[in-house]
């Protein structure tokens, strides 16, 4: 399969009973990988500061599911979620596999670095004499992977860890290393987005990046340009309170200034997302969420007014609606 | 004979980070401190915001219970804000609730769990994994290792039946103060009802066997791992037009008795927690204070420790009797997921088709709101004092500290460091395999547990502050 025909299938609308869209990513990636005579794609995957929501996203893939992501995809060589093995044993494995796989493997972090004290509050392990904090870790593994991946808002742009007072200091990894961060934000990222990604990397290597350093194949328009409650907007047609059916503009929704592709591509296994639940998009994958998508249920020119919070309140990288 | 410190760390397969610094002595643990080991001041961050912000909001302290702070923050704003909810709305969160638990309860097992009795296949993750004390014959252990693979179908489809609701998972949208903002129409009905089918399927002829079989065959895990026998629940599972009715009582079980909670009866204290006094109202992190070594604050229930979780809760309503050791842990859990497909599916079916079941008014009528409830880790506590609409102090107690406290100075250990004090360790290649199996069995979630903020300790019942 030819990367233009890969990016074509990420983007393509669902037709039909078909959602296509993730569906055809693992026979494509086997194929490739037939074809090219490839591994699968090396991955140490470092926890820092977040709910964990991401992980639990992870989980979430379908088509492929998990278990054929592990088999057919991925060799998860560090994952504090999902490694069997556990205490000196798993940091023994990191050591190794971070010189094994140099400038081989792909980095993935899951949460801000904290960087105030040193990084104090966040320490990915602990020895009889010292702690790894996530700020050291990221950094030292950083510049010898082959990619760094920023998985959620909060790897990416210091996402609700961040959120004022911010009294961790907590950034977004691209903040900590000098060098290229692909971010796949969200508040969890939708699986397709992150396995999306990968498998990309995997094939054809770095997928297009937009401004914030999202691949625009997910990230690429605005959720109010495919919203199914557009016609709504255009009509001036406003929704009152939750569970009315016209467009939640009104009630505080993000969408117009919210790269992602949720209308369409909907969530877990593709069944719905928030607005066809009645609620308000709250902008999960900009650069100044939640700060600047706050309150959640203002309207957006109300907003957090005066707020230092939104580092970045202009259009986030994804096409103007 | 000397002492051996030896630092269980990272304790991988659970949410968030930890580590658990023991003390061994001629083959025995004479002392753990177990230390969370990230912080993110969410008290903090939800200072200044408004106050409906606060589901979406504390849903992202946890990724693995989501659904249990966005409940806990709805029941807050219900109270805060006097709303009626209607029976449909009641039926819809707690099948929106359950299928979060189950999602919980399945990938625990299976995926945290279940490794440290049963030899993976060597490849990534599970490559590195110590076979020892691995007792499953080989054909039951293939079985069961396939079955990992199968729950990830399952509890792929439990956060389907949420997300079919909620319009995304983790951190749903629509179980918002009063009530609910999703139609529930006759298809997604039907749709939750076909998932829930395949989800009972595997909890029955999977989920339910494997437990049993692990727990005949690592039988001693019924002597090992054994907390003091006190248990709390705040409830589970709220009906009711002022949700002032639950299906799993709450309680405190104490000495042979059980008691209604009075939540001014809890307390907080930091002691060995990386926080300083400020002054009488206020708290401040504190990353390097000495003698410190997590950032979980000890909670009490009237001066004592107490256990929280499916244990506690099978206990209180008396559907389990049992120990209170590693296994028992493990399996009233499974024991709460059977049941909590009965329940989903009894719920889908009293479900009205009809319009979203969401009614919210915009005036508060207190100032100060309190909202406990339990999660799937145990009792869980949310509290904000208001100002216009904006919070001022938002305080939350998740289950993990209740059981990961650390020791207040006083005396005495909290549920899981007791539970870890005394274990014996034949041979020093078992000790992170032994202490694994019983620091999992609490389903620990460090990212839960390390957000606490609090003044002085003492929680009223109304007045939180």
């Amino acid at each position: 399969m030819q990367k233009e025909e890969f990016s074509k299938i990420c983007r393509e609308l669902s037709s039909g009973g078909s959602h296509a869209l993730s569906r055809a990513i693992l026979p494509a990636v086997k194929e490739h990988l037939a074809s090219h005579n490839k591994k699968k794609l090396p991955v140490i995957w470092l926890e820092t500061n977040d709910s964990g929501d991401n992980n639990i996203a992870f989980m979430n893939t379908a088509y492929p599911y998990l278990d054929r992501v592990f088999t057919e995809m991925l060799d998860l060589l560090y994952s504090n979620t999902f490694m069997a093995a556990q205490g000196r044993d798993a940091l023994s494995i990191l050591e190794q596999v971070s010189e094994t796989y140099k400038g081989k493997f792909t980095l993935v972090v899951e949460g801000a670095i904290p960087k105030k004290d040193n990084g104090l509050y966040n320490i990915i392990a602990r020895t009889e004499t010292r702690c790894i904090t996530a700020l050291e870790a990221v950094t030292r593994l950083g510049g010898p992977a082959e990619y760094v991946v920023a998985i959620g808002t909060c790897a990416g742009f210091g996402g609700p860890t961040a959120a004022r007072p911010n009294l961790t200091g907590s950034v977004g990894v691209r903040d900590v290393l000098d060098r290229e961060v692909i971010n796949v934000s969200g508040c969890p990222v939708n699986p397709d987005w992150f396995v999306g990604t990968l498998a990309h990397l995997l094939m054809y290597g770095r997928p297009d990046l937009d401004k914030l350093g999202r691949p625009t194949l997910f990230y690429g328009f605005t959720v109010h340009r495919h919203c199914q409650r557009r016609s709504y907007f255009d009509n001036k047609d406003f929704a009152k309170k939750l569970g009315e059916i016209e467009c939640m503009f009104s009630l505080g929704c993000m969408g117009p200034r919210t790269g992602a592709d949720c209308p369409y591509r909907q969530w877990i296994n593709h069944v719905s997302w928030p607005v066809k639940a009645n609620t308000p998009c709250i902008g999960c994958t900009n650069e100044d969420f939640p700060d600047g998508s706050s309150p959640f249920f203002t309207p957006m020119a109300e907003k957090s007014k005066g707020q230092e919070g939104g580092k970045n309140a202009s259009n986030q990288g994804g096409e103007q609606a | 004979m000397s002492k051996v410190r030896v630092m269980f760390s990272p304790v991988t397969r659970l949410s968030g980070l930890l580590s658990v610094d023991v003390i061994l002595e001629q083959g025995r643990v004479v002392e753990a401190n177990a230390g969370g080991t990230m912080f993110r001041g969410y008290e903090w961050i939800m200072r200044d915001r408004a106050v409906t912000d606060a589901v979406y909001m504390t849903q992202r302290i946890c990724g693995i219970c989501s659904t249990a702070h966005g409940a806990a923050a709805s029941y807050l704003l219900d109270e805060l804000y006097d709303h009626e909810l209607s029976e449909n709305a009641q039926y819809l969160r707690n099948i929106m609730f359950a299928a979060d638990f189950l999602q919980n309860h399945i990938r625990h097992f299976y995926f945290f769990s279940l490794p440290d009795f049963v030899k993976m296949p060597e490849r990534p993750p599970f490559h590195g994994q110590n076979p020892a004390d691995i007792r499953l014959n080989p054909e039951d252990n293939q079985r069961l290792a396939g079955h990992y693979f199968e729950a990830v179908k399952a509890a792929q489809e439990s956060h389907q039946i949420l997300a079919l609701f909620g319009g995304k998972a983790p951190h749903q949208h629509s179980f918002v103060h009063g009530g609910v903002a999703a139609a529930p129409t006759a298809d997604k009905i039907e749709q939750a009802l076909a998932l829930l089918g395949n989800i009972s399927e595997f909890v029955k002829s999977r989920m339910v066997p494997d437990t049993e079989l692990i727990a005949r065959v690592y039988s001693d895990y019924f002597r090992l791992g054994i907390t003091p026998p006190q248990f709390l629940s705040f409830g589970l599972f709220r009906f009711g037009v002022k949700n002032e009715k639950f299906l799993w009582r709450s309680g405190v079980l104490a000495d042979g008795r059980l008691y209604p909670p009075r939540l001014e009866l809890i307390s907080e204290n930091i002691t060995s927690s990386w926080f300083e006094q400020t002054d009488a109202e206020e708290i401040k992190p504190a990353p390097l204070k000495p003698g410190a070594y997590t950032w979980v604050k000890s909670v009490r229930y009237a001066g004592r420790y107490f256990q929280v979780g499916p244990l506690a809760r099978m206990m209180i309503n008396g559907f389990y009797q049992g120990g209170a050791a590693t296994m028992d842990r493990i399996y009233a859990r499974t024991m709460e997921t059977l049941l909590l497909t009965e329940l989903a599916r009894e719920w889908l079916k009293n479900l009205k088709p009809g319009p979203p079941p969401v009614s919210q008014k915009s005036t508060p009528v207190k100032k100060a709101v309190t909202a406990a409830t339990d999660a799937m880790r145990g009792a869980l506590l949310h509290a904000a004092l208001i100002e216009d609409e904006k919070v001022v102090k938002y305080n939350i107690i998740t289950p993990t500290v209740w059981n990961f406290s650390p020791k207040d100075g006083l005396g005495g250990r909290g549920p899981l460091e007791s539970a870890l004090a005394g274990t014996e360790i034949p041979s020093q290649n078992m000790l992170f395999t032994i202490l694994g199996r019983t620091i999992r069995s609490f389903d620990p979630c460090i990212s839960c547990a390390t957000h606490l903020l609090d003044c002085k300790g003492g929680v009223k019942a109304e007045a939180v502050f």
